[in-house]
């Protein structure tokens, strides 16, 4: 069935983005951009837009957004491509305003003080983020043209942070003192959450599989796994503790494998009993819900049940499937950090060392790579269950 | 009123282990031989269950009021042009992991409850905001235009028609909210906030078995006296608005 | 040919079909007419075993279905369902070729049989073959469905409720699409529906089923003529089966043919030797004529028809 689009669409003006901006305008003037902290510690002084970037910069900023805001709202045809450079150009250029501030206000005799990011910048990258996501949208692009935004912002933010005039953020600095750190937190996480959803997947193909040939099986599987969905992340690692604990000072080889009341293992084996009830409920699901109809046909020609598995059943349910491997890995990707309260290392050592110490940009060199993880995860399995879904989309 | 019975004997349980932990001295001196207290006493944990719930309840409470105030917005003819980022912000913030949600909201806005309760405000309203628009989104069209053609208007289309039809997945993704929030405030005892993860972090912190295993069988239960309890509301819910699939 | 002797089928305690007996002729196209739930899709899918019966013995060409094996035994039977059962993820031409790819056909063999199937069932290779089920309308569909069904050239072809879910229109193009390709194929068809309109139209014979048995197995104009019960004669309208009868016949049977044929022109609406005499006298009511001429496929005048001749004879 063809819907055809509201000639109108292109001509009406947009009162999103207008919203959006003028948000924007109102908090990035009210919050502070950033602050000069003079050690890692000690709280800074907090500068607003002005007094951070000096009139050019708040100047350039407030056209911008003034800019983006008159474009939505012209019945022009071109508006939202133009809109798309605009504020493409602005979230890659966003780093640029740390740039400046640190280069106005960094004093230049006290090696330790450092600028923070603020407020004001956190809601102008927030509100340009929404309004790219409302423009992408608009425009209806493809997969492409979002994968060439990405690319292009995220590299553009990559260059700059690596430049001289960004060495004293705070965030970098953190980053700085411990690349190796950093790097292994980063192996320590991926590992863990892929090693979880790998296993996991394996583990919810046979269980579902098992529920659709004897499905007194379906009541007491979907039952188990979502109890352990249930329990906070926390208790689980908790009450893991204890056994695990036992069962390593019983066998001291389990020990010497790094198996322990704390760790990677107790960790891992949590993260796996959390991806069960996605991945088992997606996979059972997927399978079952091909229509009946389908399969009586392909019966009907003569297909056997394993060709009607493999030609039938698992291609519709791929997508499905890979649906449940998305929430699974973006869960993970979450606990694991979680589980670095029971030392499984990873991002989340650096979230708790540094709310243990109060350095918040130890807490971000933390936070931001968990997220960008999750998001990379969430765009990486979307983009493959979409070139997995069988059929044209029909718009 | 069979429903009403796992929650309330899950209620009782958790009431009962709160106030009664120390009776079980013994067992956890006998799994924690080589510590001195082996019963977690900085705070009662009546006093904790009391902080946690109160956190969750007041999150879930304001979100729900956010997320459906919003939702309604987003499905009206003056709010529609908002819904596709609407809906795509509900759908990409759950990709946020909650402790980092929770890390961030330090940042700026300090240790405490406060940061908490926003943080847990911010996340928890995105699974209901999302099932309050698949919800209305999913009412069946010719049911809003039978309303519309018996002369309802639009605020009663909403209350009479479109809510009660939506509400049961609006109380599927309030029980989702909560399911999280409940994790994420124990996490939130890192930074600062009373509740039941105190004791699971005071355990890990000091290497003391016995608190981390009375924090975890507390915040477990919690989850599960909450879960039951939506299981119930529900079932009753299914009994009173679509008695043929209530079996 | 398709024999079913004394066969049963219990679902629990309920009887479906129960104890039927039927042969269908090699070529012939097998009608099952009832209402729903008189165990006519039941009986239908008991022939290629989708469905096991109770009791009783179902031979294909002489054979015990029982015997065989199943998948084997389907792979000789086209078989088409209501709703089509296309399978989404596949395009129409590999939707077609289905069974010759089971049957492991050389490519280029199940390329050329997939274009001359398309030809067949009028789908433009070219434009459709490429395309998938959901881009298709429900008449198209359901055309590839049948073109499915006959890419093996199977001997039997199994048809369940067909076109049910099709618009008037629609299922009448393609009822006359399957009678020309029955006289190009001669397949042996059973053909499950609940429209006896439809029954009439394309049987050679029809078994009326109510209850889980056959009431009457006949041609179908012995059934407008005998009903075997009140029940049958129900079925097929008492009143109006005159003109039932009517639709069945040819206005060939009852022309006065010109000894040799008249090049004149056929204008559009013309009567033709295949028509029925149905649309012979609705023409000349709605003219208010006394006669029409009637044209053969070439556009010859082959002879004309009388509106008495028709009142004397017509049913």
């Amino acid at each position: 069935m063809l819907v055809t689009k509201p000639a109108s669409n292109v001509m009406v003006p947009n009162r999103v983005i207008p919203a959006l901006g003028v948000l924007a305008l109102v908090l990035v003037w009210l919050l502070d951009l950033g602050a000069i902290q003079p050690n890692r510690i000690v709280p800074g002084t907090g500068h607003g837009l002005l007094s951070a970037v000096g009139w050019l910069g708040a100047g350039m900023v407030t056209l911008t957004l003034a800019a983006s805001i008159l474009l939505s709202l012209f019945p022009l045809r071109l508006r939202y491509p133009l809109l798309l450079g605009l504020v493409g150009f602005s979230l890659a250029a966003l780093p640029l305003l740390l740039d400046v501030f640190a280069g106005r206000h960094l004093p230049e005799a006290s090696p330790y003080a450092r600028s923070t990011i603020g407020a004001g910048f956190w809601s102008l990258l927030f509100l340009l983020s929404l309004m790219l996501i409302e423009i992408v949208g608009r425009l209806r692009a493809g997969r492409g043209l979002q994968l060439v935004l990405l690319v292009v912002i995220v590299g553009s933010w990559l260059m700059l942070l690596r430049g001289e005039g960004l060495a004293s953020l705070s965030l970098v600095r953190e980053f700085n003192a411990r690349p190796d750190e950093f790097e292994q937190a980063l192996w320590t996480h991926l590992a863990l959450a892929f090693g979880a959803v790998t296993f996991s997947a394996g583990l919810a193909f046979v269980l579902a599989l098992k529920m659709i040939r004897s499905p007194a099986w379906q009541r007491p599987v979907l039952g188990a796994v979502s109890f352990l969905q249930t329990i906070p992340s926390l208790a689980v690692f908790g009450l893991l503790i204890a056994p695990l604990g036992a069962l390593s000072s019983a066998f001291p080889a389990l020990q010497s494998l790094g198996i322990r009341g704390i760790g990677w293992a107790p960790a891992l084996l949590a993260l796996i009993a959390y991806s069960l009830l996605p991945m088992v409920r997606n996979t059972f699901v997927a399978i079952t819900e091909v229509p009946e109809n389908l399969a009586d046909a392909g019966r009907g020609m003569g297909m056997t049940e394993r060709q009607l598995f493999f030609k039938l059943k698992l291609p519709l349910a791929l997508p499905v499937i890979i649906e449940g491997v998305r929430i699974t890995t973006i869960q993970a990707i979450g606990l694991t950090a979680v589980a670095a309260l029971i030392g499984a290392g990873g991002f989340g050592a650096f979230i708790f060392q540094g709310l243990g110490q109060a350095a918040m940009d130890l807490v971000l060199l933390g936070a931001l790579p968990t997220i960008a993880l999750a998001l990379l995860a969430d765009a990486l399995f979307t983009m493959v269950g979409d070139s997995l879904k069988p059929t044209p989309a029909t718009t | 009123m069979r429903i009403w019975l796992p929650p309330v004997l899950l209620a009782a349980l958790l009431y009962g282990l709160s106030v009664g932990m120390p009776v079980l001295e013994p067992l956890f001196q006998w799994l924690q031989p080589d510590k001195q207290t082996v019963i977690y006493d900085r705070e009662s944990f009546l006093f904790l269950l009391q902080n946690h719930l109160l956190l969750v309840v007041v999150s879930a409470a304001v979100g729900t009021f956010m997320a459906v105030t919003g939702g309604i917005f987003a499905t009206r003819p003056s709010g529609r042009d908002f819904l596709p980022l609407v809906s795509q912000v509900a759908s990409i913030g759950q990709t946020f992991p909650p402790v980092a949600v929770l890390a961030l909201a330090v940042p700026v806005l300090g240790f405490g409850e406060a940061p908490i309760l926003i943080a847990l405000i911010l996340y928890g309203l995105l699974p209901i905001l999302r099932n309050t628009l698949a919800g209305l989104e999913g009412v069946d069209p010719t049911v809003r235009e039978a309303a519309r053609g018996m002369g309802m208007s639009p605020g009663q289309i909403l209350f009479r028609a479109e809510l009660p039809l939506a509400g049961r997945v609006i109380l599927a993704g309030i029980r989702t909210s909560v399911t999280i929030n409940i994790a994420t405030a124990a996490i939130g005892s890192t930074i600062g906030a009373r509740n039941l993860g105190d004791p699971v972090i005071a355990g890990l912190v000091n290497g003391n078995t016995a608190y981390v295993l009375q924090g975890a069988i507390l915040i477990g239960l919690l989850a599960l006296t909450t879960d039951s309890l939506f299981e119930a509301l529900e079932r009753i819910w299914d009994r009173r608005f679509s008695p043929q699939a209530a079996v | 040919m398709i024999e079913l002797k004394n066969v049963t089928r219990r679902f629990g305690n309920t009887v479906a079909v129960d104890n039927i007996n039927l042969t269908i002729e090699t070529g012939e196209v097998c009608v099952l007419v009832g209402s729903s739930g008189c165990g006519k899709s039941t009986t239908l899918r008991m022939i290629n075993r989708l469905l096991p019966h109770s009791a009783g013995e179902i031979l294909v060409d002489g054979e015990d279905v029982n015997a065989m094996n199943p998948e084997q035994l389907r792979l000789n039977m086209g078989y088409v369902i209501q709703g089509t059962g296309l399978f989404p993820h596949w395009t129409v031409a590999r939707n077609i070729a289905m069974v010759p790819h089971l049957l492991k056909w050389p490519k280029e063999r199940i390329d050329a049989r997939v274009e001359e199937l398309m030809t067949l069932l009028d789908l433009d290779p070219a434009t459709h073959a490429s395309k998938y089920p959901q881009q298709l309308s429900g008449g198209q569909a359901q055309r590839v469905g049948v073109a499915r069904a006959l890419a093996a050239d199977p001997n039997i072809l199994l048809m369940d409720e067909p076109f049910g879910a099709l618009d008037a229109i629609t299922r009448e193009n393609l009822q006359m699409e399957m009678l020309r390709i029955q006289r190009q194929v001669r397949k042996t068809t059973v053909f499950v529906t609940h429209d006896i309109d439809e029954a009439l139209k394309l049987a050679t014979r029809i078994a009326v089923m109510d209850q889980g048995r056959i009431i009457q197995h006949d041609t179908p104009e012995n059934i407008l003529r005998h009903p075997a019960s009140d029940f049958v004669e129900n079925l097929v309208g008492k009143q109006d089966r005159g003109l039932k009868l009517m639709s069945l016949r040819p206005v060939r049977d009852l022309m006065s043919p010109h000894a040799e044929p008249r090049q004149s022109v056929a204008g559009e609406g013309a009567i033709r030797e295949e028509d029925s005499v149905r649309l012979a006298l609705s023409v000349m009511l709605w003219k208010d004529l006394g006669e029409v001429a009637v044209f053969n496929a070439r556009g010859q005048e082959t002879g004309v028809i009388t509106r008495e001749r028709i009142i004397q004879e017509g049913a």
